[in-house]
């Protein structure tokens, strides 16, 4: 059963109210609701997504035409959101909440090179490794740099395009402060990609995975 | 609570668009707002509007400084005596943030008396002047307008030594951030008009809305305290944000540890949130830095706009853990909810551990 409902001039939270109601009802499969505000529209979202059930709203002049279906499979749900996804019309915050929703993979630099061997050598391996990391589309949160491996941040360092890269990509690019000032690289490297300790536990504890090459 | 469908008179939240400090407007607007007011200085005024402080300090005497403040809203709610008290408690708890104890108030009363009998008027008169009764301040007259929608507050006086004043700018670095009452009264109130609420649920968010925080700020004085603020139309993380920013450090929470009123997460997860925690998200989202994948809901309620919010104490580390349990032993919800650390300036960090 499908239902339309307008709920233009309603205050909040009548709106998502008069929704929840209506789809209290099992029997209806498909409601559709003009409201006037993107307040509303998000309101309407989180609904449909506790009830598991897709949501598009279109904008229109003055309004936003909301349509909620349930009753689909998980691979028709997430191929009609895809399908219907109006950029504009989406929750003015989802990007917001994606950038918070990244892989939970930490890498963790505490040396300028990979493994033990020739100096040059594996300093030029680990800007591969990174450069590989890169290329092959992870997305880890962060970068975390501590000890010698702040040189990388240097501006001779061959990996510092590479890292440059990744903080473009959103990941989080962070030399230890205490290290950053030890090894004289304080007037380098940008304040706001300094770190300290306390910042690096908690990253490496609330990370799902830690890589450290 | 009044019902009032029988009697023809609206109810008393009917009309209302946002309610209480959900009715405030945006730091972003007031922001650009306030821009061009001219922001005078005088060397008695000891803190004024910079960094969004709860109220004005004014330095009389060497022992004297007077805290001026003003807050006022439309209903929150249907029963007009809660909903004076309740807007009393909110005026009230801005001299409480400042350190300082109210000794005078005046009554601010916009009025329909067309459409609504006049019991209701004096039922919501009488909210607020118990509630300033309990807090030990005078109420000493008002004014009232004819207006088309109900609005209630309060312009309080409160005295503090100079020396004692706490402003949100004074944290260190390593001091633990104790928050004291529930947070989530924006969302609670939403589902309390939608009748979403379950009769206990509801009984929470009533006790925290009209709990004066004079006790509160008493406990919180047994210690060496740094800087405090109380929690309102800003939401949790615009009024971390701001502490954070005046004290010149970052501030690191874990959400799971934010006490939250009883159902509120599931009410926003449904979508009953009202649009100043989106202001909120808005206007303060660039300074929070997420250390773990924090969900919709949960965000909501660190945005979410309060009401008669309670107080946000700074202090060092080491006398959390018995602030904390001082409040509760008060009643109050209390939790040590993160820490400031030096970093970048008024940076919100965010983690959620499983347990505080």
């Amino acid at each position: 059963m499908e239902e339309r409902i307008d709920l233009r001039g309603l205050t909040c939270p009548e709106p998502v109210l008069r929704t929840k109601r209506l789809l209290d009802d099992q029997s209806i499969l498909k409601v559709e609701a003009l409201v006037d505000d993107q307040v509303c529209v998000n309101n309407l979202s989180r609904l449909s997504r506790s009830l598991k059930a897709t949501v598009t709203a279109l904008p229109k002049e003055g309004y936003f035409q909301v349509v909620i279906e349930r009753g689909q499979s998980d691979a028709q749900l997430s191929r009609s959101s895809e399908k219907h996804g109006q950029p504009a019309a989406k929750p003015a915050e989802s990007s917001l909440a994606d950038s918070s929703q990244k892989t939970a993979e930490v890498i963790f630099l505490a040396k300028d090179t990979f493994g033990d061997g020739d100096a040059e050598f594996s300093k030029t391996l680990l800007s591969l490794f990174l450069q590989s990391v890169l290329e092959t589309g992870h997305q880890p949160r962060a970068i975390l740099m501590a000890n010698t491996g702040v040189r990388l941040m240097a501006a001779d360092s061959p990996a510092l395009k590479v890292l440059q890269d990744f903080k473009a990509n959103g990941c989080e690019v962070l030399a230890c402060g205490l290290c950053v000032e030890f090894y004289g690289l304080k007037d380098v490297i940008a304040k706001d990609q300094i770190t300290n300790m306390f910042a690096i536990v908690e990253y490496l504890f609330a990370a799902e995975k830690v890589i450290s090459p | 609570m009044t019902d009032s469908a029988s009697s023809g008179q609206p109810k008393l939240t009917a009309h209302v668009k946002a309610a209480g400090c959900a009715a405030k407007i945006s730091a972003g607007e007031l922001g650009e707002i306030l821009r061009e007011l001219p922001s005078l200085k005088s060397p008695a005024l000891l803190t004024g509007m910079d960094h969004f402080e709860d109220a004005a300090v004014y330095r009389i005497s060497e022992d004297v400084a007077i805290i001026q403040t003003t807050d006022f809203f439309p209903p929150v709610v249907d029963d007009p005596y809660t909903f004076g008290r309740i807007a009393a408690v909110n005026a009230l708890s801005d001299v409480y943030a400042m350190g300082g104890r109210p000794v005078l108030a005046l009554n601010i009363l916009c009025f329909p008396t067309c459409d609504y009998p006049l019991e209701i008027v004096r039922a919501i008169l009488k909210g607020g002047a118990d509630a300033i009764a309990e807090s030990g301040a005078v109420l000493a007259g008002g004014h009232s307008i004819q207006a088309p929608e109900p609005i209630y507050g309060l312009s309080v006086t409160g005295l503090v030594h100079p020396s004692a004043i706490l402003t949100n700018g004074g944290a260190k670095a390593g001091d633990a951030l104790v928050l004291s009452k529930s947070i989530g009264t924006g969302v609670g109130l939403l589902g309390m008009k939608g009748e979403q609420l379950s009769a206990t649920a509801q009984q929470s968010l009533l006790k925290n809305l009209t709990t004066l925080n004079d006790q509160i700020l008493a406990a919180g004085l047994q210690y060496e305290l740094h800087a405090a603020t109380d929690i309102t139309g800003f939401g949790l993380i615009g009024h971390l944000h701001e502490m954070a920013e005046a004290s010149g450090l970052l501030a690191s929470i874990n959400a799971a540890g934010v006490p939250l009123l009883p159902a509120v997460r599931q009410l926003a997860a449904e979508g009953f949130v009202p649009a100043g925690a989106y202001a909120n998200r808005q206007t303060y989202q660039p300074f929070v830095n997420y250390i773990d994948a924090v969900d919709d809901s949960l965000m909501d309620l660190l945005f979410d706009p309060q009401t008669a919010g309670g107080l946000l104490f700074s202090l060092p580390a080491k006398d959390a853990t018995l602030l904390t349990r001082d409040l509760k032993a008060l009643g109050v919800a209390a939790a040590t909810i993160g820490a400031f650390r030096t970093g970048k300036s008024g940076q919100v960090e965010v983690s959620l551990y499983d347990k505080a």
